[in-house]
């Protein structure tokens, strides 16, 4: 009887824990298959901080100076990329940076978390490995906890190293603090909101698009909502990162918006874990239908073929780049009453028609860097069919190599132009719209398309990459896209040396509409591109398929 | 005249020698069984094969090609099924199916139905909706739906239960009484043995045995298993007799092929009740090879 009892009482003890068995092991287990990668996005997240606090002094000499650049950030536009703008009608180091790079570091946390938490949990489920650690003594619950512990630890980390890198700088300790921890919370916060995307989609490409989709959605609205007015406005607090830049470091050092993050990162959690628990394993919430029986004559075809593997990504990505692009454009009558306000210093600078100009080619080059974006990961699809033996079993036919890779990258460079002339299209019409006034819309169109070549070359690097060196195809491509946006949103603001800024193929053509169309560096882009992917293919040729 | 040949094949991967030495050959119209437990060599083979890899050192041909420089050309006379299929996951099966059937230059429409058929696919089915078992099918339908001269499947039946196993092994009769040649991975012994005429043995990426299984046979023991009214203890010491016992009043031991008659002989005078004598299956052909290397592995374990 005693032992009966005792039984019951210790059965009934573990059922509520049963479902997290194990989850300290896969939390060790997670950490240690993110050896690399944990100190490379924190260190990351650090090496920003310590960077932009030694590129300042450069900037302005004397704090004082802060007053010439401060309009850049302040005047509508800047607030759209930069934030809310709170504290520089009296700049310091310290307010400069949270006013113009502290949403950067918010981003790439958001970053960081949805690729962690897919890694971890849909990828796991995806290619099987999780249904090896499932059958051993392993909680339902276990994986996506310890995913969630991995990104707390993660964030944990990085909201230490900003502040004490931020202090290191000299900045107040109060106010890096308030940047610390927004930094880390932000990250929270799309950890909860990819715990959820993860449960709806089979595939982790889809489950990180979807989180991706949410985080872009939150950059427009508080883009939005902070070009209204300085301080941001009511649309500004609709979006995760409008939280984080309301806590205003070094200005306010407001705590409670803090809140609002910690309470979405466990609203995303608690659904997450509702939603698993609602689904088969290795199911998603959105079921498969059934599709043709017979392949189309297009499919039958390389070309065929990629265009239809590359569909989605074009469509996710392209759309996502023309709403950007397009609202970006319905704001140009916006920021021309607003360059009324500027000081008139800043105005003789860039002077009434001048300022459309730039922001024309703003765009143009914004359009531009999202777009090779959409390359480097369509270029990535190559590694992944090569990874998955999907290459290995089509290269069985007589399909030579060139043809297989040659028709994936025709696909891409075709997408690309079209979404380049889509967006220029939907944004010109936007800006003209804007403005009831119809003549930017052709230097609209012109100078987005313009980029083509620029984008191209990316394309090309891609492909030399995935020819000689696969394994530094998607590091190297993401780290020329990030230095693209470094240039093309920061090369005045930080006052980049010019060869950094000559590494960015968009630096090359001319700047339409302030500078008159010149074809010669478009046929040198568009000859480096076309070489770049002969010497790519030429490399696939002599290497080897399917080993590591 | 031979399909493939590979002579003193090598492939290294690191300081792994994945292939040491490796020499086969396939005889036109043949199904050639290629056997070997996993990890001995022989995706790596196949993989050469296909021009996917590259040979460091050794000669490898193809229909009297180097399939490294010739690949696309010899890929138009064979199809290749691996033992790990994996699909696009938003294309159907019957979408795939056609896929590869069309780059291999054309399918056999009503054959490709027919096969579905036999297989019992759905081919109106995301790819991501299939067991193994199903992926499985796909790369054989498309592989045996196309026209071509050389079948190359590497443990092809991974996955497929008993029932496909069946139909399986008719469909690739069926291919070479067409002429089609058959090289035929696979660990399954009774795979082999139901449809290969010769057989190549590879251990640690070398060929340690090849031919036809009745050759195979001939180099090794006959076991028989004896009745008799006399004692056959005796036996023991006539040469070629091996691991004479007792066993519930039967008598086991093995000949070496070419003693098999003298024992024979030698047995019709102790009065024989009852004999079964069976060629040597191929798990003892196998074992003969691997059976060191498992009493090595078994002994040094408790080490370990």
């Amino acid at each position: 009887m005693a032992t009966l009892t005792r039984t019951r009482a210790v059965s009934h003890r573990s059922e509520p824990a049963a479902s997290r068995t194990a989850t300290r092991q896969l939390v060790r287990f997670m950490l240690r298959q993110d050896r690399v990668k944990f100190p490379a996005w924190v260190g990351g997240l650090g090496l920003l901080v310590v960077y932009i606090g030694a590129a300042l002094p450069q900037l302005a000499p004397q704090e004082k100076d802060l007053v010439s650049v401060v309009p850049l950030l302040e005047q509508p536009v800047g607030r759209m990329f930069t934030g809310p703008a709170y504290g520089l009608d009296a700049p310091t180091y310290e307010r400069f940076f949270a006013g113009g790079y502290a949403l950067y570091l918010f981003v790439l946390a958001a970053l960081m978390n949805i690729m962690l938490i897919v890694r971890h949990t849909r990828l796991e489920e995806q290619t099987g490995r999780a249904e090896l650690i499932r059958a051993n003594v392993v909680g339902r619950d276990a994986q996506l906890t310890a995913a969630l512990i991995v990104a707390g630890i993660t964030n944990l980390a990085a909201a230490l190293l900003v502040t004490v890198l931020a202090v290191a700088n000299e900045f107040a300790v109060t106010g890096s603090i308030v940047l610390g921890s927004a930094t880390g919370l932000t990250g929270m916060a799309f950890a909860g909101i990819t715990a959820v995307t993860a449960q709806l989609s089979e595939s982790s490409r889809a489950a990180a698009g979807m989180a991706g989709a949410i985080a872009g959605a939150a950059f427009a609205v508080r883009a939005v909502g902070d070009m209204a007015e300085v301080g941001g406005s009511a649309l500004s607090w609709a979006s995760p990162f409008g939280w984080a830049s309301q806590t205003a470091p070094y200005v306010l050092d407001r705590w409670w918006p803090l809140v609002l993050l910690l309470a979405l990162s466990l609203v995303g959690a608690y659904l997450g874990f509702v939603l698993q628990n609602r689904r088969d394993f290795g199911a998603s919430l959105i079921s498969a239908r059934p599709g043709a029986a017979e392949a189309s004559p297009a499919l039958g075809t390389p070309i065929g073929l990629a265009a239809r593997l590359h569909t989605g990504g074009l469509l996710g990505w392209g759309v996502a780049i023309l709403i950007l692009g397009a609202v970006d454009g319905a704001f140009a009558n916006v920021m021309l009453d607003s360059a009324e306000d500027l000081p008139p210093a800043v105005q003789e600078m860039f002077g009434g028609e001048q300022l459309l100009a730039r922001y024309v080619a703003f765009l143009a080059t914004f359009s531009g860097y999202l777009t090779a974006a959409y390359v480097v990961f369509a270029a990535n699809v190559l590694r992944s069919e090569e990874g998955s033996g999907r290459a290995s079993a089509l290269l069985a036919t007589p399909t030579s190599r060139f043809s297989w890779a040659g028709a994936h990258l025709l696909v891409i460079g075709v997408g690309a132009i079209g979404i380049l002339l889509v967006t220029g299209l939907a944004t010109g019409a936007a800006v003209a719209g804007s403005l009831g006034d119809s003549e930017p819309f052709g230097d609209v169109v012109a100078s987005h398309l313009n980029m083509a070549p620029a984008v191209l070359v990316v394309l090309g690097l891609c492909a030399v990459l995935y020819g000689w060196a696969p394994g530094a195809l998607s590091a190297v491509g993401w780290t020329v896209v990030a230095l693209m946006v470094l240039v093309g949103n920061f090369a005045e603001l930080l006052d980049l040396p010019q060869w950094v800024r000559d590494l960015s193929p968009l630096s090359y053509p001319a700047e339409m509409p302030i500078e008159e169309f010149d074809v010669l560096p478009l046929l040198w882009l568009a000859l480096v591109a076309v070489a770049a992917a002969g010497v790519g293919l030429a490399g696939l040729r002599r290497r080897q398929i399917g080993v590591r | 005249m031979n399909v493939i040949e590979c002579a003193g094949l090598v492939k290294k991967f690191g300081n792994v020698r994945a292939l040491d030495g490796l020499d086969m050959t396939v005889v036109q119209g043949e199904v050639h069984g290629f056997l070997g437990p996993n990890g001995a060599g022989k995706s790596t083979t196949i993989r050469v094969l296909l021009g996917l890899l590259k040979a460091d050192g050794g000669t490898v041909k193809l229909f009297g090609s180097d399939p490294w420089h010739d690949a696309v050309a010899l890929h138009r006379r064979l199809a290749y099924v691996p033992g790990d299929v994996e699909l696009w996951p938003k294309l159907t099966g019957g979408e795939a199916i056609d896929v590869f059937a069309r780059l291999r230059g054309g399918i056999n429409r009503r054959k490709r139905d027919e096969l579905c058929e036999r297989f019992d696919l759905d081919p109106s089915k995301k790819a991501r909706t299939y067991s193994k078992g199903n992926r499985q099918k796909v790369a054989l339908i498309a592989a045996l739906a196309s026209d071509v001269e050389l079948l190359l499947l590497d443990e092809p039946t991974a996955g497929l239960d008993p029932l496909m196993e069946m139909v399986f092994q008719q469909a690739i009769r069926e291919a070479r009484e067409a002429g089609t040649t058959v090289l035929l991975s696979s660990h399954i012994l009774a795979e082999v043995e139901a449809l290969a005429d010769r057989i190549s043995i590879v251990r640690q990426g070398r060929i340690v045995e090849s031919g036809s299984l009745r050759e195979l046979r001939h180099m090794t023991r006959t076991t028989v298993v004896v009745e008799t009214e006399n004692s056959a203890e005796r036996l023991a010491s006539v040469p070629g007799v091996h691991g004479l016992h007792r066993e519930d009043g039967h008598v086991r031991f093995e000949v070496d092929g070419d003693r098999v008659d003298q024992v024979m002989r030698e047995l019709s005078g102790l009065g024989v009740r009852s004999i079964v004598a069976h060629p040597p299956t191929l798990e003892q052909l196998l074992m003969s090879h691997y059976g060191d290397d498992l009493t090595a592995r078994g002994a040094t374990a408790g080490v370990k």
